[in-house]
Order: structure tokens, then C-alpha cells, then sequence
């Protein structure tokens, strides 16, 4: 189970770590959503808290980091996409967040709205990762971008979100870049192919803690989606032969999503919890993985 | 060379409407070699607004619509835009802009002005600047992902792109794969490694 302490405490820790997932509603009735960080609250060292995640709109993560902090729990990871925010406005809500007391903050750039539920939407982009990540180190040392003095200065917990293929040098060269402003963690997207990413790892050579993405598959159907379409995620002819198998597919993912768990908890420092969908196998695959023993 | 594409005739009619005099302007430029107006383009609008019941004073094909001298210059290419109640631009944005700094008379663009794009032989591109006025395509070896990145990203490719293709359509291919390939061929993968500051949009 979760140590005490802040998330930043944990990863300054030795400590094999879990975070997870969770999507604010489509709307103003936040029970559901809260219900889903109640589920796994008592095990995660840290709750990502999606920001209008595939481009469709969602109530800001901002707003429900704080009702997640009013509901008990106290470690949100606040996500910020770079897609809806000029550098005014997104520095205005992280000074806002920091104010509101949301510890952590996960950078990145953010799905094209042509993705999304708005596909006619302006695109900003004012800013990429790797700028907001040197704004965001600004704020931290009391300056916004344009360089006047702030009145008092957040000291967020920063991470990053990288894919794994050890063959992609400029989106390795990105992480890079963004790992050079004072970053403390990495979540990576899912891993499936545990030789591609220890070769990731051998050659990104980092000290961050590097938090390794685990969806569990729930059909033969959805890992062949994701083989194919999503970017990033590989996986290896041997967990479709399984998932095809077997007669149980939900079982089978858990069982795989475990065993992947087991292999990467010797060479990185966590796992990060996205199922699709709401949380209710989580518990039992970390069980499985002998993650709490 | 801008990028135009032409309105829906019937986005058009409406501006016909009431006018008693109305006249047409094309641009041998851009719009020409787009196929948006050039003096084919013109003549088929003129028979086009004539069948529906909008006869066409006169029409006008300057050099570039953008880049027109005076009113009188116009007037001395023909002279019945002098009696014209609405002029129809047949050019980009720009030259619709010129057009009606010059004169009182209503003035309306028959193109929508899509980017700032060129062609080598009939392959057209568009989007190729984006005109941030900042310009540091060199650090690029001539392709910029301001302009040719839907998200600008200008540290390196979003996590979006799959193998060599773009996120938002993946018909297109990643700027940042044809940046990479470009920087290979000529041993210049290095200099990427530099971290690229926001973009002055101060007017």
C-alpha cells in the first residue's frame, strides 16, 4: 500500500511505485469520477487527472484536482496539454493550481482537436512541451515568461510523458530536451515489448524516476487496435497469440498486464495504471504482480 | 505563391444581390496559376452570374491584386469600374484588401485564402510558412514545423506520429520525419538538439 508522504517524498524513495488514471466527467456530476479515484486512493501514490483527453471535452482538470484534494486525496496529478492554452493562460492556471494546492503536474502536448468532439476548434500550440516545461522552471524560480517577478513562486512536482521505441531518436531527443528543465518523473505510454524498453532505457540513461505505462487488454480486437493505430504502443506476436486463446479474455489481459508488471519492476521505478475504462480490475492485477507484498 | 481555393458559386450570389453594376477583378498571379482567377476563371464567373440574372458591367485582369497602383490605374485598364455598385475580387485575402483600400465601392473575394504554399512541376503544397515572421527555417534545412506541424511543435515530434506519419491525418507525413530524413542526408542531425524558444507573435 501507499507510503506516507507527498508523491515527491515517494519518488525521492526506493519504493516500486503505482499511479493511476482517472478522466473528469463529461459534465458537472463529479460522483462517478470520484468514485473511480475512491477505488484505487488507498494504493496509488498518484492520480493523473486527464486534461480533455483525446481532445474531447471534459470538465477542466484543474477544477477536478481540487475536488479530488476535497474528497480525500491529496496527491492529483494535474495533466496540462499545450492545446487550449496560450502562454498567458496556461501559466495562469498553474499559478491557480499552486493556489489550489495540486502538488503535481504532467506536461505534454495534447491531441489535435481534429481528434476530438470539437474538430472545427482553434489549435493554440502557443507553446510545445519542452517550452512550457522551461516555463514552468520560470514560475518555479519566482519568474513568468516575460520575465517579471512573481509574489510568491508554486513548487509543482513536474513530469513528463514519453513513447518507448528506442528507434524514434527525435521523439528520444525531445525527451531529452524536456527532461533538462528540472523534471522529477517520466510516465511513459503502455509497455508491452519489455526488450524495446529496456533498450529505451539504455538509451535515455536517466536518473528520473521513470513510471512505465500498463493498459490491460480486454480483447483480441482491442490489441490489434492499439497495434495498429496507436502511437507508440507495440505489442508482441506472442501477448496477441495469448489474448486470441484464450476463452477468458479480461482474465487473460489481467494475467498479462501482470506479468508485465513483474518483469518491469526490477529495471524501472513504477507502474501507471491507465485501464480503459473505469478502474475495477486494478487492485487485482497489482495483487496478482505481488505489487504490495 | 497563395493558396486559394474558389468559393461555392452559390456562397456568391447573395453579394449579386440588388446590384445593378456589378464588376470583376482577377489576379494573374496566384489566383491565375491556382485556377481561381485567372481570365478562364473570370469568364466562366461572368457567364455564371449573367445566367443567373446578374449581367457584368466589365472585368479586369491586373498583373497581382495585391500589388495595384491606383484606382485610376484601373480605371485606365477599363473604365466601368468607375460605375460599379460591387467588385468581385477573384484573388486571395490580400488582394481582396488592396482592392478595397482603393475605392468606396462595395468590395467582396470570391476565393477563400487557404495558405502560403507553391508547386514544383503540378504538385502543389500548402502551408509552408505561416507567416510568423521570425523565420528560422534554416535550423530546419528548409522545412518548417511551424507551419507544416498542425500542433508547431518545434522541439521535436508530438507522441502522435506513427510510423512517419502525421496524428491528424495519417495520409500526411510527420514534418518532423521529413526534417529527420532531410538532417540525415546531410549530417546535420545535431543541430536539432537545440531547444527552440516560443515564437514572437507581437505585431
Amino acid at each position: 500500500m501507499s507510503l506516507k508522504g507527498t508523491f515527491k517524498d515517494k519518488l525521492n524513495s526506493s519504493r516500486f511505485l503505482v499511479t493511476g488514471e482517472v478522466s473528469p466527467p463529461k459534465g458537472i456530476d463529479f460522483s462517478p469520477a470520484i468514485q473511480n479515484m475512491k477505488s484505487i486512493q488507498g494504493f496509488a501514490d498518484a492520480i493523473n487527472v486527464t486534461d480533455n483527453q483525446c481532445a474531447t471535452l471534459h470538465m477542466s482538470s484543474m477544477a477536478f484536482a481540487r475536488l479530488m484534494i476535497e474528497n480525500g486525496y491529496s496527491d492529483p496529478v494535474m495533466q496540462m496539454t499545450c492545446r487550449d492554452r496560450n502562454r498567458i493562460g496556461l501559466q495562469s492556471d498553474l499559478l491557480g493550481a499552486a493556489a489550489l494546492g495540486i502538488p503535481n503536474i504532467l506536461v505534454m502536448s495534447g491531441d489535435h482537436p481534429k481528434c476530438g468532439d470539437h474538430p472545427t476548434a482553434k489549435p493554440v500550440y502557443d507553446f510545445d512541451s519542452v517550452q512550457l516545461l522551461k516555463t514552468i522552471q520560470n514560475l518555479k524560480n519566482g519568474y513568468d515568461f516575460s520575465g517579471a517577478r512573481l509574489s510568491a513562486s508554486p513548487d509543482f512536482c513536474v513530469g513528463v510523458v514519453s513513447n518507448t521505441d528506442p528507434n524514434e531518436r527525435l521523439q528520444l531527443m525531445k525527451l531529452e530536451k524536456k527532461i533538462s528543465f528540472d523534471v522529477d518523473f517520466i510516465q511513459t505510454q503502455a509497455v508491452f515489448d519489455i526488450e524495446m524498453f529496456k533498450a529505451f532505457l539504455e538509451k535515455i540513461q536517466s536518473d528520473i524516476p521513470i513510471i512505465a505505462g500498463i493498459i490491460p487488454i480486454r480483447s483480441a480486437q482491442m490489441a490489434c487496435y492499439m497495434d495498429a493505430n496507436i502511437p507508440g504502443i507495440t505489442i508482441p506476436n506472442e501477448i496477441h497469440e495469448r489474448i486470441q486463446a484464450s476463452d477468458d479474455p479480461i482474465s487473460e489481459g489481467m494475467k498479462i498486464a501482470a506479468d508485465l508488471i513483474k518483469q518491469l519492476k526490477p529495471i524501472c521505478r513504477g507502474v501507471h495504471m491507465m485501464p480503459v475504462g473505469l478502474h475495477t480490475y486494478t487492485e487485482k492485477i497489482l495483487k496478482k504482480a505481488n505489487v504490495f507484498e | 505563391m497563395i493558396v486559394t481555393k474558389a468559393k461555392p458559386f452559390d456562397s456568391i450570389l447573395p453579394f449579386a444581390e440588388g446590384r445593378k453594376n456589378i464588376f470583376i477583378l482577377g489576379c494573374n498571379v496566384c489566383a491565375a496559376k491556382m485556377k481561381t482567377g485567372g481570365e478562364p476563371e473570370i469568364l466562366k464567373l461572368v457567364g455564371q452570374l449573367e445566367e443567373a440574372g446578374h449581367p457584368i458591367t466589365g472585368w479586369v485582369l491586373p498583373t497581382a491584386a495585391c500589388s495595384i497602383r491606383s484606382f485610376d490605374h484601373l480605371i485606365s485598364k477599363n473604365e466601368k469600374i468607375k460605375d460599379a455598385d460591387c467588385i468581385l475580387v477573384m484573388a486571395c485575402g490580400s488582394g481582396t484588401s488592396i482592392v478595397s483600400s482603393l475605392t468606396d465601392i462595395f468590395v467582396t473575394g470570391t476565393n477563400e485564402t487557404v495558405s502560403l504554399g507553391g508547386c514544383s512541376g503540378f504538385d502543389l503544397s500548402e502551408r509552408l510558412c505561416v507567416f510568423c515572421g521570425e523565420c528560422n527555417i534554416g535550423d530546419f534545412s528548409g522545412i518548417c514545423p511551424n507551419a507544416r506541424c498542425p500542433k508547431a511543435q518545434m522541439n521535436g515530434p508530438c507522441g502522435g506520429s506513427k510510423n512517419g506519419k502525421c496524428e491528424v491525418s495519417r495520409d500526411s507525413e510527420c514534418v518532423w520525419y521529413l526534417i529527420e530524413k532531410k538532417m540525415d542526408s546531410i549530417h546535420s542531425i545535431p543541430k536539432l538538439h537545440d531547444i527552440q524558444m516560443p515564437k514572437n507573435h507581437k505585431v
